[in-house]
């Protein structure tokens, strides 16, 4: 129980920190402390204390780290969204309400043995690739942003492709765990799924125009892979497959090639043609406007930050800066208002959940947990990664969600339930035996 | 009015230090407690649990570890013990290398596997401690060609 204790002690730290946070939110923009802080820092902590209740009762031997520090990445993310948009606030609370509701079903379902998803491997196959290609099909896919990520249901709206990477781990994990030995040994006929996946991953860019989560995805199979069999080749090969395919598609595709365009060269100097207007235009006025005013806003944040509720996110007339600010460019809100102490911070939490989710992995004791604990961790990381480095102009921007933290419905429920199983794996790994 | 505003102005600049502070003494409490327990299950392979790597150590015929009884009250000095799979010392009736009559050595005494390079022993929270080199194991450790473990009264010694 000593892990449970530390679990409530770390929400408790929590709670503080997201009640603070808001309390200063609130300060800034109305010059006092509003009271509804106090009720608002005791739902967030009563919400995360019904799921460690429920993990004492479902998981009681699970890592106690890992919930803390998904109760502060959401507090970041809340306190943050609420600030840009109080209104958008109040449903991310909701959506955090709905995340933690989701992590309690997990844990009550498969509280006995999660590994009968294993035998379900191939129906986690198939439903990844149908949720990856659901936004391409005509009448349900929305285009946002140049890129087909939405599927609308008329009542609903999701994002499949945070749904679609956990079942390619399920699925990985299973498939991987079986024909591991056979794959290890190097022969030749194994090789087919390797490049199935890798067309498959080519197959999304082309049709949904979405690098980010091809990218995701990818890199989820190769670490996999590599963690099943031990052998790099597999993931140079990889790469190399990867890279030639990615270098065929900046040819054949205009989006693609816009991406790594706004990536290294932001800037110019004289007027280019601007698709999204038809005319000619300086480059960070159109195509890498949002980059530009992320890089702006994260270097106005400086060292120690502008303080928060005190960042400059709209222009003097009033409209946003930066579009899908909640979004993909949360980062640069945060790193704006805590400024690079804060944003070191954030990425620190991110770190210290990958370090105990490969503990995790590390613990379990049996193949498929161990593939589970470590493909759900290294997506998780990889994500950070990708839009971190994307709005950092590390690596080219594509729009994908910062776990816990951007706004958005099915980002939140399908990392709470990444959360749930990796609970599931590390209480199975630490069951007294 | 202005005093109002340097008020709020500095109340903030509290808030900001309190949040940045709290957030790093979380991050503090989450690392300190992350090297707790972290000496449970050492283990050589990410993808294998303990189970399965003994399985395929077996299926792919990895030499067992050959242990010289240096001394013992019971084993019989001189002689060879091969240690093929992971094995359990102890007094219990289920071990797979028994000291029923040392009463210095627990039920559950240690585990010993056979290793490329020697063996490895563990001690699985025995009352007196299993001994490398003379040295009690806080964790696992490998014990390599020429090493001498020792437990309860018994002394076994690893050979090539």
């Amino acid at each position: 129980m000593n892990a449970r204790r530390r679990e409530l002690f770390g929400l408790v730290l929590a709670g503080l920190i997201a009640s603070v946070a808001l309390a200063t939110v609130t300060l800034a923009r109305d010059a006092e402390i509003s009271p509804d802080v106090v009720t608002w820092g005791a739902l967030f902590l009563g919400l995360y204390v019904v799921a460690h209740v429920v993990i004492r009762r479902t998981a009681p031997n699970a890592d106690g780290a890992l919930l803390p520090l998904t109760a502060v990445l959401t507090a970041f993310g809340v306190t943050t969204i609420y600030r840009l948009d109080p209104g958008d606030g109040g449903r991310q609370a909701v959506w955090i309400a709905a995340g933690v509701a989701a992590l309690a079903g997990t844990l009550l379902w498969f509280r006995h043995d999660y590994r009968v998803l294993e035998s379900y491997r191939y129906l986690f196959g198939v439903g990844a690739v149908a949720l990856l290609l659901l936004p391409s099909l005509p009448g349900l896919g929305e285009t946002v942003n140049g890129a087909r990520l939405w599927v609308d249901l008329g009542v609903i709206q999701f994002q499949p492709g945070e749904l679609a990477k956990i079942c390619l781990i399920l699925f990985l994990a299973g498939y991987l765990r079986e024909k591991r030995e056979s794959l290890a040994r190097g022969q030749l006929k194994d090789v087919g799924p390797l490049l199935a996946i890798w067309g498959a991953a080519m197959l999304v860019i082309v049709v949904t125009n979405d690098l980010g989560s091809a990218l995701l995805n990818f890199g989820i199979f190769l670490a996999m892979l590599y963690v099943a069999t031990g052998r790099a080749l597999f993931v140079a090969a990889g790469l190399t497959l990867f890279l030639g395919g990615a270098a065929v598609l900046y040819n054949a595709i205009g989006h693609v090639q816009d991406r790594v365009t706004i990536w290294l060269q932001p800037w110019t100097d004289e007027p280019v043609y601007c698709s999204l207007t038809g005319e000619l235009a300086l480059r960070q006025d159109c195509a890498s406007y949002q980059l530009v005013k992320s890089l702006y806003s994260i270097a106005n944040g400086g060292f120690g930050g502008t303080g928060l509720g005190q960042g400059t996110f709209t222009s003097v007339d009033g409209s946003q800066l930066i579009p899908y600010l909640r979004t993909d460019f949360i980062f640069s809100a945060i790193a704006q208002e805590l400024g690079l102490v804060g944003a070191a911070a954030v990425l620190l939490v991110f770190m210290l959940f990958v370090v105990r989710g490969m503990r995790v992995a590390l613990q379990a004791d049996d193949g498929f947990s161990k593939l589970l604990a470590a493909g759900l961790t290294f997506g998780f990381a990889l994500q950070t990664f990708i839009i971190v480095g994307g709005v950092l102009r590390v690596v080219p921007l594509t729009g994908i969600t910062l776990p816990f933290v951007s706004y958005g419905g099915t980002s939140i429920v399908a990392n709470f339930v990444l959360l749930a199983l990796l609970l599931l794996v590390s209480n199975r790994a630490n069951e007294p035996r | 009015m202005t005093s109002l505003a340097l008020e709020t102005d500095e109340t903030l600049l509290i808030g900001k230090i309190a949040f940045l502070v709290l957030l790093y003494l979380f991050i503090l409490y989450v690392v300190r407690s992350a090297t707790k327990g972290m000496a449970q299950a050492p283990q050589e392979s990410i993808v294998l649990g303990a189970a399965e790597a003994n399985a395929l150590r077996a299926q792919h015929g990895l030499a067992p570890a050959r242990l010289l009884v240096l001394a013992s009250t019971e084993l019989g000095r001189g002689r060879t013990i091969e240690v093929a799979a992971p094995t359990v010392v102890g007094r219990d009736a289920a071990s797979g290398i028994r000291l029923e009559h040392d009463e210095f050595v627990s039920a559950r005494h240690a585990r010993i596997e056979p290793r490329p390079e020697g063996a490895m022993v563990d001690d699985l929270g025995s009352t007196n401690g299993t001994f490398v080199n003379g040295t009690k194991l806080e964790r696992a450790q490998l014990a390599k060609v020429g090493d001498v473990i020792r437990i309860g009264a018994t002394e076994l010694q690893v050979q090539a």
